[in-house]
């Protein structure tokens, strides 16, 4: 019997008992869409956290406050005061150095606008901040050097800032908002970056730092310096600079260690796409499993065909069937199932997909390779689970098997 | 029809038998001890001779029936197909065999539900290799033989309980088998489509199809040319084995074995061309 053959009797079979196939065939289902949707999802998170990365700045390095040390006790990073704006100016004349933008941050920021209002946090920092940060300006300017030189009371927000006052960006540019109680003319507002996560990008309020190191702070301590590199080949290189400068300037003893940390964005990147990668393949571990359980319905329900359609195996014997006519049949019964649950489980995942994907606000979208996955697992699935039904089937004894009752 | 199955001429048999046993034994395991369905059974039937085999149930006819229609194996003795040695044979040489050759019938009838008459009949095609187109042709040529050309695109479970059988004799027919192996074809039937069914098989059987029959039905064993009796496995022949020359010419069932392979069959020499068709066989 040819394998088309063998099609045409796996589909008639499957039609008689419809509700058995479509119940047979959801574990299958259930199984492949949940692959397909999980892997769409988890390079969606990937790719969304890629981007997020990459847009916190171009070839960056993070300079951080390091803990201060009380007593033994390291407090968390930026609590102690080690970072001067003196610091990033040095910084800026290491060759390698393409732009240092100087960060001092203001946690709490209460931004009013007539009767509206909005907490968000506030960067007193430099033009630099722009290229170091990789912001870009929608509406009016940036903070100008001229502000920053004379400590004007400019401001530009972000998106999202202007979004919670109820301001378009347009409306916004222009108009004076108070800041913690202190006027402050809002020169611009940033494009949105698109941020998720933990700390968002657009929800932010640059000003002039000698303007906020004047109206708040205080003094001349920072929180971080951001650093863009030339070549981002040398970064090892312009990180152990930057460290000898700091230690130099901090006249740390030569056993101390440092008071401040680096991060560069390429280790940003490692981590997260490593943390992203560990979360994608132990959701694809349970969609696997997911697939495999339907696997064992479909070996289940085909040892039980088995069991119901001994005469007729029979009766097949007896009318001049082999013993690998009747595996065949039975196992591409048992592929026709995995391939239709497979099929039908792939288009179920692609809008799963983009559910999750937008409940959870990630760029989801199934990926060729997920789907190729799916279906080859539930291909492999149904050979497996059908191999051992129709194993049996081709074995029984034509004598026993019509005398079967 | 009953003319020709008559008494046998004299004399010894002019073509090889189409069916020789030779002191068949067959042992079934019972735990520790062993029972045997058959002992030492010796027969020969000829193309074209109508033979039924009576006997208590329990006497090893049911066995005897699996061993001719090659379903079985014997335990001792030698079983001898169209000339040939089927101790020789392995199991997929006896599938094809039993598709070429044989045509079963069964007592519950053992169609597949859930396929259609035309299905059902056409399913050893599908076995044989045979084309959809040609299967289909042939599947209908059949239906219609048996008077149920009207009902070729029912579910078995539509039809009645005769009609049923006629769709059994359909299949057992659609590849011109050489031999049609009957067991208790009408013990399911009430006397109407009992009479319906035999009288079909009495006249296929007229046309020159070898028909062995199994049955506890006394009007089939009468019009029987030749009665087999099984008893606690030993078999009582009251006939002696019969020839019929003029079926065994040209017996139009047995000639179509090889229809589909060959324009021009040559029905003197079964055995020969049994063997040729398991060649072909192999290849499908």
């Amino acid at each position: 019997m040819s394998y088309v053959e063998a099609l045409r009797l796996a589909l008639r079979r499957l039609r008689t008992n419809p509700l058995r196939t479509a119940l047979t065939t959801l574990g299958v289902v259930i199984g492949v869409a949940s692959l397909v949707a999980l892997i769409g999802v988890g390079e969606g998170t990937q790719t969304a956290i890629t981007n997020q990365i990459a847009g916190l700045g171009t070839n960056l390095l993070s300079v951080n406050a390091g803990g201060s040390v009380v007593g033994g006790i390291r407090g968390a990073a930026g609590s102690a005061s080690t970072l001067t704006v003196d610091d990033a100016t040095a910084i800026a004349a290491l060759p390698g150095v393409t732009a240092v933008a100087p960060e001092m941050s203001v946690a709490n920021a209460v931004v009013v606008d007539g009767r509206t209002n909005t907490t968000t946090s506030m960067t007193g920092t430099t033009p630099a901040e722009a290229t170091v940060r990789n912001y870009q300006v929608q509406t009016g300017t940036f903070i100008s050097d001229l502000a920053v030189e004379k400590g004007l009371r400019v401001a530009v927000l972000g998106p999202t800032t202007v979004a919670s006052l109820n301001r378009t960006p347009e409306a916004i540019v222009g108009q004076t908002v108070t800041i913690n109680g202190i006027p402050f003319t809002v020169v611009g507002v940033t494009q949105p970056k698109g941020g998720a996560g933990f700390t968002n990008p657009d929800d932010a309020v640059f000003a002039p730092i000698s303007a906020v190191q004047s109206r708040f702070t205080g003094a001349s301590t920072l929180r971080t310096i951001g650093v863009s590199l030339t070549d981002p080949a040398q970064l090892a290189y312009v990180e152990s600079e930057i460290q000898s400068l700091l230690r130099y300037r901090h006249q740390l003893a030569s056993s101390a260690s440092d008071d401040f940390t680096m991060v560069s964005q390429d280790q940003l990147l490692s981590v997260a796409s490593t943390t992203t990668a560990t979360i994608r393949n132990f959701l694809i571990g349970i969609a696997a499993i997911a697939l495999v359980v339907g696997g064992i319905g479909i070996a289940n329900t085909m040892l039980v065909s088995v069991r119901e359609r001994v005469r007729e195996i029979g009766t097949r014997k007896a009318i001049g069937a082999r013993r690998r006519d009747i595996g065949r049949q039975f196992l591409v019964e048992a592929v026709i199932v995995t391939l239709g649950g497979a099929v039908v489980g792939v288009l179920l995942g692609i809008v799963v997909t983009g559910a999750v994907g937008s409940a959870v606000n990630v760029p989801a979208s199934p990926t060729l390779a997920g789907i190729a996955l799916a279906f080859g697992s539930a291909l492999l699935v149904g050979v497996v689970a059908g191999y051992w039904p129709a194993r049996q089937a081709s074995r029984l004894d034509p004598v026993e098997a019509l005398r079967y009752e | 029809m009953a003319e020709q199955t008559g008494v046998p001429p004299a004399g010894p048999p002019a073509s090889p038998p189409l069916i020789e046993g030779r002191g068949i034994t067959r042992l079934y395991s019972m735990g520790d001890s062993q029972v045997a369905a058959l002992r030492g059974v010796d027969f020969r039937i000829f193309l074209g001779e109508n033979v039924a085999i009576i006997g208590p149930s329990g006497s090893g006819k049911s066995t005897l029936l699996h061993i001719l229609g090659l379903l079985d194996r014997p335990s001792a003795g030698q079983y001898l197909f169209a000339g040939v040695d089927t101790d020789t044979l392995d199991d997929d040489r006896l599938a094809v065999l039993r598709n070429r050759a044989i045509g079963f019938i069964f007592q519950s009838f053992n169609l597949v539900s859930g396929e259609s008459a035309l299905e059902n009949v056409a399913a050893p095609l599908v076995y044989a290799g045979v084309r959809r187109k040609e299967r289909i042709e042939r599947a209908e040529e059949s239906l219609a033989r048996v008077g149920l050309a009207d009902r070729m695109h029912h579910d078995p479970s539509q039809l009645s309980g005769g009609q049923r059988q006629r769709v059994a004799i359909a299949r057992a027919l659609v590849t011109r088998p050489a031999v049609i192996l009957a067991d208790e074809p009408t013990g399911n039937l009430d006397s109407r489509s009992s009479a319906d069914v035999f009288s079909l098989l009495q006249e296929l059987q007229a046309e020159g199809l070898t028909l062995v029959t199994i049955t506890h039905d006394q009007r089939i064993a009468d019009r029987a040319a030749r009665v087999l009796r099984v008893e606690d496995g030993m078999l009582v022949e009251h006939d002696a084995p019969a020839p019929y020359l003029d079926h065994a010419v040209a017996p139009a069932g047995a000639g179509g074995v090889v229809a589909d392979e060959d324009a021009s069959p040559t029905p003197e020499d079964p055995g020969l061309r049994t063997l040729g068709l398991l060649a072909e066989g192999d290849a499908s």
